[in-house]
Formats: structure tokens, sequence, C-alpha cells
């Protein structure tokens, strides 16, 4: 089709004449689809996280360091329904426990001569939910120093990750807008370039849809340019992240399957397209209505 | 297509008065030459019968079709139909001449195989084949009066426009163009031309309509340039 090569020719020249403004457009919608991308998957690890917290089943209460007040806590522990288990985890233990968890950590620990860790009495509920009871119960014990379970810790968590998606939102309107700001202008400055040539279109009966079709087309390209390259750039650096916080802090449960990059990469494309279509059509079809318009 | 102007009145700018009361009707196939001095109106007829302006009073048809009142995508299709010589050729200087003669049927769709075939028919018809790859910047005035003409035929359209096709021109090129406008009316295209060229106007006797001051003061078959003894 005489039409389609047109189109396509039409479009090539477009990026190439104005190619360093291209470049710059397409270095914008990276650097704007990586910020976005980057706080997505914060959120969305911050949220596995207290999902995570959430589900667990465990409530630890920490008693003074008696065998005698531990025996007590524990046998009051177990007299309720909804515990499923009871065990008493000794200073040792809980320290054995945590070098595990550190793994290659572990030496630093070992440097300490005294064993800092208090014994407590390890409680396992039978549903999440009840852990805030036994929790209250407990904390009214003499003996109870103090009661460490998910809800607290996801409690804070969930304030952080509130706190994070607020702020990615707040991310995404911002870097969106500047971006399509971008796209916007560049694709005017091609359309301006070329009024001549419009008019002309027009003239000789182009359609306006076809006056603009290469515009759009130019929009979109640079858009889903920019969004594929910010993914590319995730991928790696996701990578990368969370191997560096297994390492330094391997007992934080993170999403490490990539998977959840071509996810979110494939929502940043779907918003490159739509950007730039919208960019460009607005910019163009304004201008074009404008052109075609007789005095 | 026939093309009507009733009681047409133009005016830009309230003391611009283009064109005053124009009744006028061009039939299918007729060669009419547009003649008058300079500002009387001429370009700007031109311009109502492609709906670039539309008139302030009265009403332009072009085969039975009011223009105003026309839809976009329909100005479309009519434009298709109307090929243009502007007085300032208007080429696209970032395109060669193939590329500006084969633009305007591409941006109408025409499929790629009969671009090539009737730009190289066109090119061959105006002798412009071994400028083809040229920029009209590197061509001679009467070589981009050339492709101007080109453009404008290569839709096959069946109205022709053309504002001052031989300005600028010797007079043995402006006979070729003269041939080469005769022969496409020849083909049942209708042809208005815009002229000051006495030469063209008296050598091939057409139907001659006169502007002054944008009235109509002569409508002629088979006229001259000038009234007899008119100077
Ligand atoms: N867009 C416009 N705005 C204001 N005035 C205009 C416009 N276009 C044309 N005119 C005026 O209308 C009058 C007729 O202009 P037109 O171009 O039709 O003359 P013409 O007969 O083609 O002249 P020429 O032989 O020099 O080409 C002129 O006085 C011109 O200044
Ligand atoms: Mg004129």
């Amino acid at each position: 089709m005489g039409t389609f090569r047109y189109v396509m020719r039409d479009t090539w020249r477009l990026l190439s004449r104005h190619s360093g403004l291209s470049l710059l457009t397409i270095i914008t919608s990276v650097a704007v689809f990586f910020l976005v991308g980057a706080s997505i998957l914060f959120v969305l690890n911050t949220r596995y996280l207290v999902e995570a917290v959430e589900g667990d089943l465990t409530v630890q209460a920490y008693v003074r360091d008696s065998q005698e007040a531990l025996e007590v806590v524990a046998r009051k522990a177990s007299s309720y329904d909804s515990v499923s288990s009871v065990r008493v985890v000794t200073s040792g233990e809980a320290l054995e426990r945590l070098k595990a968890r550190l793994g290659k950590l572990a030496e630093a620990v070992t440097l300490l001569d005294e064993n800092p860790l208090p014994p407590s009495v390890e409680i396992q509920v039978k549903k999440a939910s009840f852990a805030t009871v036994i929790a209250r119960e407990l904390i009214a014990m003499p003996e109870v120093e103090e009661v460490v379970y998910a809800g607290t810790v996801a409690e804070r968590l969930q304030k952080i990750s509130h706190f994070v998606a607020r702020l990615s939102i707040v991310v995404l309107v911002v870097s969106l807008a500047s971006a399509a700001l971008v796209l916007f202008n560049t694709i005017r400055i091609g359309v301006f370039a070329r009024k001549e040539e419009i008019s002309k279109m027009l003239l000789v009966g182009a359609s306006r849809t076809f006056v603009v079709f290469p515009y759009v087309l130019q929009g979109v390209i640079l858009g889903t340019a920019g969004a594929a390259l910010s993914v590319l750039l995730l991928w790696f650096s996701y990578g990368m992240a969370i191997t560096a916080l297994e390492r330094s802090l391997p007992f934080l449960r993170l999403l490490t399957d990539r998977i959840i990059v071509l996810r979110v990469g494939a929502v940043l494309v779907l918003a490159g397209v739509s950007v730039g279509w919208i960019c460009s059509w607005l910019a163009a079809s304004r201008f074009v209505r404008q052109a075609s318009r007789s005095i | 297509m026939e093309i009507r102007f009733a009681g047409v009145t133009k005016q830009f700018l309230p003391d611009i008065v283009a064109l005053q009361d124009i009744f006028l009707t061009i039939e299918k196939g007729e060669f009419v030459y547009l003649v008058g001095p300079t500002g009387s109106g001429k370009t700007t007829l031109l311009r109502l019968v492609t709906r670039e302006l539309v008139p302030t009073k009265g009403r332009v048809t072009v085969g039975d079709v009011n223009i105003r009142k026309i839809a976009s995508h329909n100005l479309a299709y009519l434009r298709r139909n109307i090929g243009v010589v502007f007085q300032d050729f208007r080429l696209l200087p970032d395109l060669t001449v193939y590329e500006n003669i084969a633009f305007v049927q591409e941006v109408i769709g025409v499929s790629s195989h009969d671009v090539q075939k009737r730009t190289n028919d066109v090119l061959d018809r105006l002798g412009l084949w071994r400028r083809r790859s040229l920029f009209p910047e590197q061509l001679s005035g009467g070589e981009q009066q050339r492709v101007a003409i080109g453009r404008a035929i290569a839709n096959s359209p069946s109205i022709l426009l053309a504002d001052e096709p031989t300005g600028n021109l010797d007079i043995d090129t402006a006979d070729e163009i003269m041939q080469l406008l005769l022969s496409i009316n020849a083909s049942g295209t209708t042809l208005i031309v815009a002229t000051h060229n006495q030469y063209i106007v008296d050598s091939y006797r057409q139907r001659v309509i006169e502007l002054r001051k944008g009235r109509l003061v002569r409508d002629e078959k088979k006229g001259r340039y000038r009234v007899d003894g008119d100077f």
C-alpha cells in the first residue's frame, strides 16, 4: 500500500529530522518510566513483606529472666483454646536462631562475649486474628516484659507502605505529566516545522486522520521506546538490588522472582503507548483542525 | 464537474473586498482564462473553488454541491478532484521532484504500484525524467513550474486550477506549458487559468473572464487579453 509506505517513511523522516529532540524525548521518558517502575516495585515489595508478616501466627512474649517466670507464662498461654502450641526459647536458642537467620553475617554476632538476647515464650495461635487477644492477655501479666507479634510489626510496616504508596502516586502523576509535556512539545515542534506540508496535504485532499497519523506514530514510538528501555534498565537493576539486599539483609522476605519486573514492565509499556498516543494526537490534531479551517 | 458562483462576495477586512457579487458558471470540460490586473481577485476566486476560502456572501457550488456545507471528509474527497498549480508553486523543499509528485498520490491512498506508474508517466510527459531526483531549489523556475503542474495533474483531477502557470517563463517554454494544458483539457479536465500573459491568451483563444477590483467586467467566448482599443 502506498499509504502505508508513505506513513512509514514519513514517521521515519520525523524521527530522524529532529533526531536530537527524539533522543532527548526518549531519555526523558526512560528516566520517568524508570522512576515510576522503581516506585511501583518498592510498593509491591513492602506490601508483600506486610502480608508475609501478617500471616505469621507467632506471638513472642519476653519474660523477666527467671525459669519460674517462664514456666508461669508458658502454662498460662497453654490454657487458651486459641493457642495451638507453646515453647520456651532460651537465650542460647535465640542466639542460634539469629545466627542462622543472618547467614554470613553471623560472625559479627560471635564477637559479642555476652549473649544479649532475652529468653522468651513462643506461642503459636491458631489464627492470625487471635494474636492480638493473646498478646493483650499476656502483657497484663507482671512476669511479661514485652510482647512482640506480627500485628505490631505489620502495623508499623503498613504505615510505611501506605506512605510509600501515597508518595509513589505523587511520583507517578508528576513524572507522567512531565513525560507527557515533553512528548507533546516534541510532536508540536515536528508539526510546526511542517506547517506548509500539512496545509498542502489537506489541500490535495488528504484526510485529517491521515495527516495526523505519522505524528501519532512518532509519539507512540517515542513513548514506547522510552518505556521499553526503562523496563530493560529495571530488569537489570532490580536483579542487582535484590542480590545486594539478600546478601546484606537475608531475613527480609522480598519478591525475588524477576517475573514481577515483567509484569510491572507490561504496565509501563502500556502507559508509554497511551501517553505517546494521547499527547501526539492532541498536539497534531488541534493544529491540523486549525489548518483545515477555511477562512 | 460544473463550477458555479452565485452572487459571491469575499471580504477580508472590513475595507478589503477582494471579490464582489460574482455570478459565473463554468461547464464541465471548459477552458477558461481568468485575467485582470494584479490585486483584482483572481487568486481569491480560485481559492474559493477549493474552499481554502469561504464566501462572505453568496454561494459556490462544485458539481451541484454547495461547498460551504460540505463535511470535512467530503471536502477531502472533493479536493482530490481538483488539481491546483499555485502562483508560488509551493513545492515541498525537502522532497525530490519524484517525491513531490508521488506525495500527493500517497496521501490520498493510491497503491504504491500505481503511484510509481503514474509518477513516472507524469515525469515523462513533463520532460522531467532526468530531473526526478533533484530537489526544488536545484531546478530552474520553468522546471519548478512544470513540477507544480505535474503534481496538480498526478491524481487526474476533473478540475485543474492554474494560477499564473506561465509566469517567469520565456515564450518557448510558455508554449510548451500551454500545449500541455490544452492536452489535459482535451482529455476532459475543466481548466481555469489565471494569467497576466497576453501572449498565451491571444495565441490560444479560449473563453476569457476579466476581473477588475473584484468585479466581473467581461466574459467573452474566444476572447482576447484586452478588449480591442482598450489599453
Ligand atoms: N488573506 C487575505 N487577507 C487580506 N487580504 C487579502 C487576503 N488575500 C487576498 N487579499 C486581498 O484581496 C485582493 C485580491 O487578491 P488576489 O490575490 O486575489 O489578487 P490577484 O488577482 O490574484 O493578484 P495577482 O495578479 O497579483 O496574483 C488583494 O487586494 C489582496 O490584498
Ligand atoms: Mg494571484
